[in-house]
């Protein structure tokens, strides 16, 4: 199972987007030891590539498998956790 | 009900009950007309040794002015949970009328971060948004943000607050409109036309009441802890200026209709943070500042350099000076009309 979580955040990062990511960090680390492989990674969100691609968002956000999940907050571990075992589920 | 479920129940009434107790002593504040603000004169803070000057004013301050920023803090971060972003996001960035609508009165209320102003601002302007509501809103929510707001009204008094609010919302349309006609503005505009905005590709979830409430509450708490130190910090200068700046000065050269060019001169380049700068307008007021001087002040917030300095970076150098020197004017002429219509000079 591969699970593509993006962190999207303004750059620098500011101490929202370093806690999303590290959230984000810890949700993986525990879905590993299942056997889940999700890859994370980070996108600004000023850049055009990000816009063209979600549009106009506000940060911090988490897109799973190419999907905004949630923007404008912070969310704890376990949210994203159980975001990415829906979207392996559905 | 099972245990899980009544411990949510229970959670969720809790944190109802503590943001209806910050609400409730606001409303009791504001109908009792307590007031909020520091009670402290220069005669009361200048006998005192200099290391106690700004630990009395401070305690002053924080004696009333806990109730004030306590709601501040937990208004704003309900706002910024519960206001739905995608909608807005979606208006703001067509190049409809509409968008200055959205950009100047919604955009404003969940804007209480800078490190979110920015970024949307560019957002904006890449997915093909117009610059017109894009500066808009750009100017719009550091000078009208909740917090910033809130504070005002409580420090400066009602009348003061709302004539700048009004101000600013109507001067950062007239701005970013006046913006968007002007040739560099044009030209950079159809530079991300093509950028059209999509939003199939959010599908945010939907989280029960109580998580809502507790992020709510928790960005409020991140907000309060970001901006405290800051204020604190401001409120040791103000108690400073409010103890040893010379009155004579102040009435001087901050009254009449000079005053007003003044302190919009002012205003701007002594880059304070918003809450820092309505502190020190009233340690002002109190020192004799002219009411349409002091709109003039609080509106300087959007040319301040490093703000300047960042958009530039985005739009360039020619659509900057152009809004900079049009929100000065803005500054000046709404000094002026205040004073004109209520006789503050």
């Amino acid at each position: 199972m591969n699970v593509k979580v993006e962190v999207i955040g303004v750059s620098p990062p500011c101490q929202r987007c370093k806690t999303t990511e590290e959230n984000a960090k810890k949700a993986a680390e525990k879905l590993a030891a299942e056997g889940i492989k999700v890859e994370i990674s980070k996108l600004n969100v000023a850049s055009q590539e990000t816009i063209s691609k979600y549009g106009v968002i506000s940060s911090p956000a988490i897109a799973i498998n190419g999907i905004v999940k949630i923007m404008g907050k912070v969310p704890d571990a376990s949210v994203i956790e159980r975001l990415i075992r829906q979207s392996i589920t559905s | 009900m099972n245990l899980l479920e009544k411990k949510r129940a229970l959670k969720t009434i809790s944190m109802l009950a503590f943001i209806t107790f910050f609400i409730a002593m606001m409303i009791r504040a504001i109908v009792g007309a307590y007031t909020l603000t520091p009670t402290s004169t220069a005669e009361d803070l200048q006998g005192l040794p200099i290391w106690e000057i700004p630990l009395v004013y401070m305690w002053d301050y924080a004696q009333h002015g806990w109730i004030c920023l306590g709601f501040a803090f937990v208004v704003s971060g309900l706002f910024a949970e519960f206001i739905p972003k995608p909608f807005m996001l979606k208006y703001m960035s067509s190049r409809k009328p509409i968008a200055y609508v959205i950009a100047m009165l919604i955009a404003p209320l969940f804007c209480v971060c800078s490190c979110t102003m920015v970024p949307l601002f560019s957002g904006l302007i890449y997915a093909g948004g117009g610059i017109g509501p894009a500066l808009t809103f750009l100017l719009a929510a550091p000078a009208n943000n909740l917090l910033a707001d809130i504070v005002t009204i409580q420090v400066l008094g009602w009348q003061i607050a709302l004539a700048d609010i009004i101000a600013a919302g109507v001067s950062a349309v007239i701005i970013g409109f006046i913006v968007s006609k002007t040739p560099w503005g044009k030209r950079f505009e159809q530079k991300f036309q093509k950028n059209q905005a999509q939003t199939t590709a959010i599908e945010l979830i939907e989280e029960p009441l109580d998580m809502r409430l507790w992020s709510a509450l928790k960005f409020g708490g991140y907000l309060a802890k970001r901006i405290i130190p800051a204020f604190a910090l401001g409120l040791v200068v103000v108690s400073y200026v409010q103890a040893f700046f010379p009155a004579e000065l102040v009435k001087a050269y901050l009254t009449r209709s000079t005053g007003v060019i003044y302190s919009a001169m002012l205003a701007g380049p002594l880059y304070t943070p918003t809450l820092i700068e309505v502190a020190l307008g009233k340690a002002l007021v109190n020192l004799g500042m002219a009411p349409a001087a002091t709109i003039a002040w609080l509106m300087g917030q959007p040319y301040d350099i490093p703000n300047m300095l960042s958009t530039s970076r985005i739009v360039g150098w020619k659509i900057v000076i152009t809004y900079g020197l049009l929100a000065f004017l803005a500054a000046i002429f709404s000094g002026l009309l205040y004073g004109v219509l209520t006789g503050g000079f």
